[in-house]
């Protein structure tokens, strides 16, 4: 059932809230700006997106302006120019899918690194077909124009310098697709899957010497080498810097540790974290960042776990449910541990939003990001609208203060707990879903707001499906995805 | 992916083809007369892009007899065809994958060695596989004292030009 939750007099456990002034700028100028900055995002994320198309025709074209590649007949010829062809696209893709996995900061402000895995995500099958079809279509291709058998041909590959390496690239990326593909990946733990997928950089850097040796198009001397080259340096560069240094950096810079371990519910932790200037590392609220706990049964495990309160300048607090092996033994670090950070990262932010009102939906531990964003926004009392979900009361934590931050900035805030609905598919309780309760009836701007859904994947489908059904423009949806 | 992701991108990559298409077609053509020059000059494997990647050319007889003529000039043939002795160069033969040229040593009406002047060389990959099949071929006729050799798995072409090439520097010394 949908009420009204009682405001709390309890004042937060961490620091002051910023943000309670409501801003100076009319609602309507605000939303014209951000709608402006929207546009720009969007307009750098199509651009990003035709560079990439770009570059798998820049890898084509390159072959083309080859003397001689394109000139060769007859069915083994046109084989083997599929197969070249093949294996340059899939290349070029690789090499996307490594500055999309890179967490390259402009692209995480601009489209979300979580999307930009998503996109990384998608093509992982696509490239392995490449690859395999490079294999195969050259293999048919030379055994055609040579007189030989694929077989012999492929002892003959085999034997050439740099080939073996290249056999077991392809080797190394079959087994990275293959442990990747969702189903797999639920059978294997995360851990495994992790190292698995680091195989990928060592399966990129051992095709190269074949591509320099064997490949016609990059001949010595030749400015498509240069090209090529200048790519994977690119690549693998973003990789090592967003990837590797960044978070070193960061980590020493910022040497953050664990103050407190607070369980605030069954199998929920706050982590209270202290560390220098943290205010410095601009996490906006509603990032997360990927955090390291370095103790003997923990350090091996990455989280990514949301900022749940804006970071101070000395302290910060994150909250994690034990989803995993690995979180539940987060609450049983202790004080004084080191921290390593990677981040923060995310686009569950204010400085997404393009339209004029706010409403927030947060479901069990989706509250994180949704309660530091509150905290994070300048609201007028009426803009934002709240609903926090729970499927009984256990799952109430950090209400209390989300509840304070919705009274102190004059927003409205509903809480709908029960389990839910089983006579359809819906993200409401059966009560409400009987009731005849509807985003819009929560929201009744819901049109004219920038709808933020945090919570179960499954439970947050189905609250953004309901809103596209309503007609909520796509610009207007953010959804923080929880995946391991 | 967005609409205009799509719509850019394959606008924009029909774009990067059409002019790599076009580009394309220039050195092609061009390839084929530097391929002439090229062989002439009998410089072996160098894996320069453009001189030894034009297809089935029709300039390869005119390069062949210029180098074949460099080298009968070195030959200091005389006396009895059992008793030749000297250096010949084979013609240059064209394959699918560049020339192929062979130079024999002959003592006494004896081939004792053969060497590759100009070998398959239209990219990494033939590259290699002459390098491979030289030797194996070398031996072959070196054993066999003719052309008639059997040709190296996988390295078709190259045997072919080889035994080519070799057959016309045999013939060149009268053997």
């Amino acid at each position: 059932m949908i009420d009204t939750a009682r405001p709390t007099s309890t004042p937060p456990t961490t620091g002051p809230f910023r943000g309670t002034a409501a801003p100076a700028e009319p609602l309507e100028v605000a939303a014209v700006r951000r709608r402006r900055a929207g546009r720009r995002r969007a307009a750098t994320v199509d651009l990003l997106g035709i560079l990439a198309w770009a570059s798998a025709a820049m890898a084509v074209t390159l072959w083309l302006v080859t003397p001689g590649s394109h000139s060769v007949s007859g069915v083994g010829g046109w084989l083997t120019d599929a197969g070249i062809v093949a294996g340059l696209i899939g290349t070029d893709l690789v090499l996307v899918m490594l500055v999309l996995a890179a967490r390259v900061p402009l692209i995480d402000r601009v489209f979300g690194q979580d999307n930009a895995i998503a996109v990384h995500r998608s093509l992982g099958k696509p490239v392995l077909y490449l690859l395999l079809a490079h294999g195969l279509l050259l293999t048919l291709g030379y055994s055609a124009s040579s007189g030989s058998g694929p077989i012999a041909e492929t002892i003959a590959l085999f034997s050439t310098p740099d080939m073996p390496l290249a056999y077991l690239s392809l080797g190394l990326f079959v087994a990275v697709v293959v442990t990747s593909l969702v189903a797999v990946r639920r059978r294997l733990p995360y851990e495994a899957w992790h190292v698995i997928h680091l195989l990928s950089y060592a399966a990129v850097l051992v095709a190269l010497p074949h591509m320099l040796s064997v490949g016609s198009v990059l001949a010595h001397g030749t400015w498509q080498r240069v090209y090529w080259i200048a790519l994977y340096v690119l690549a693998l560069g973003l990789i090592a810097l967003y990837r590797i240094v960044l978070p070193i950096v960061v980590t020493l810079r910022h040497r953050i540790r664990v103050v407190a371990v607070e369980p605030i519910a069954p199998g929920v932790v706050s982590i209270h974290l202290a560390g220098r200037d943290l205010d410095a590392l601009g996490a906006r609220g509603g990032q997360y960042g990927v955090w390291r706990f370095w103790t003997a049964k923990t350090w091996w495990h990455a989280h990514p776990v949301s900022f749940s309160a804006v970071p101070g300048r000395d302290r910060a607090r994150i909250t994690v449910r034990d989803l995993g092996a690995g979180s539940a033994r987060l609450g049983r670090i202790t004080p004084g541990t080191t921290v390593s950070l990677e981040g923060p990262y995310g686009l569950f932010t204010s400085q997404a939003r393009t339209a004029p009102f706010l409403a927030l939906v947060a479901s069990g531990i989706g509250i994180t990001p949704v309660r530091a964003l509150l905290e994070d926004t300048d609201l007028r009392p009426g803009e934002a609208t709240v609903l926090l979900r729970g499927s009984d009361t256990s799952q109430q934590y950090l209400w209390q203060e989300t509840a304070a931050l919705a009274e102190s900035t004059g927003s409205r805030l509903y809480a709908m707990v029960g389990n839910r609905a089983r006579s359809g598919e819906s993200w409401m309780t059966e009560d409400d879903l009987r009731r005849g309760v509807t985003l819009r009836s929560v929201f009744p701007r819901l049109l004219e707001s920038d709808l933020y859904v945090c919570g179960p994947r499954a439970w947050s489908d189905l609250v953004v499906r309901e809103a596209r059904l309503a007609g909520v423009p796509e610009h207007q949806i953010h959804q923080e995805r929880f995946e391991s | 992916m967005r609409a205009r992701v799509i719509a850019g991108g394959v606008v924009t990559s029909a774009a990067v083809l059409v002019i790599g298409w076009q580009l394309g077609g220039q050195p092609a053509v061009t390839a084929q007369s530097g391929a002439a020059t090229g062989s002439t000059s009998g410089s072996s494997s160098s894996s320069g892009t453009g001189s030894s990647s034009s297809g089935t050319g029709s300039s390869s007889s005119d390069s062949g007899s210029s180098s074949s003529d460099s080298g009968s000039s070195s030959s200091a043939g005389s006396g009895t065809s059992s008793s030749v002795s000297g250096t010949f160069a084979g013609a240059a033969t064209q394959t699918q994958f560049g020339p192929v040229q062979v130079q024999i040593v002959v003592a006494d009406g004896k081939i004792t060695d053969v060497t590759a002047l100009q070998l398959t060389d239209r990219d990494g990959r033939s590259e290699q596989i002459s390098q491979q099949a030289a030797p194996i071929l070398r031996q072959e006729a070196l054993q066999a004292q003719s052309a008639k050799i059997q040709a190296v798995s996988g390295a078709t072409y190259t045997s072919e030009g080889y035994t080519t090439s070799l057959q016309s520097a045999i013939d060149k010394a009268g053997l």
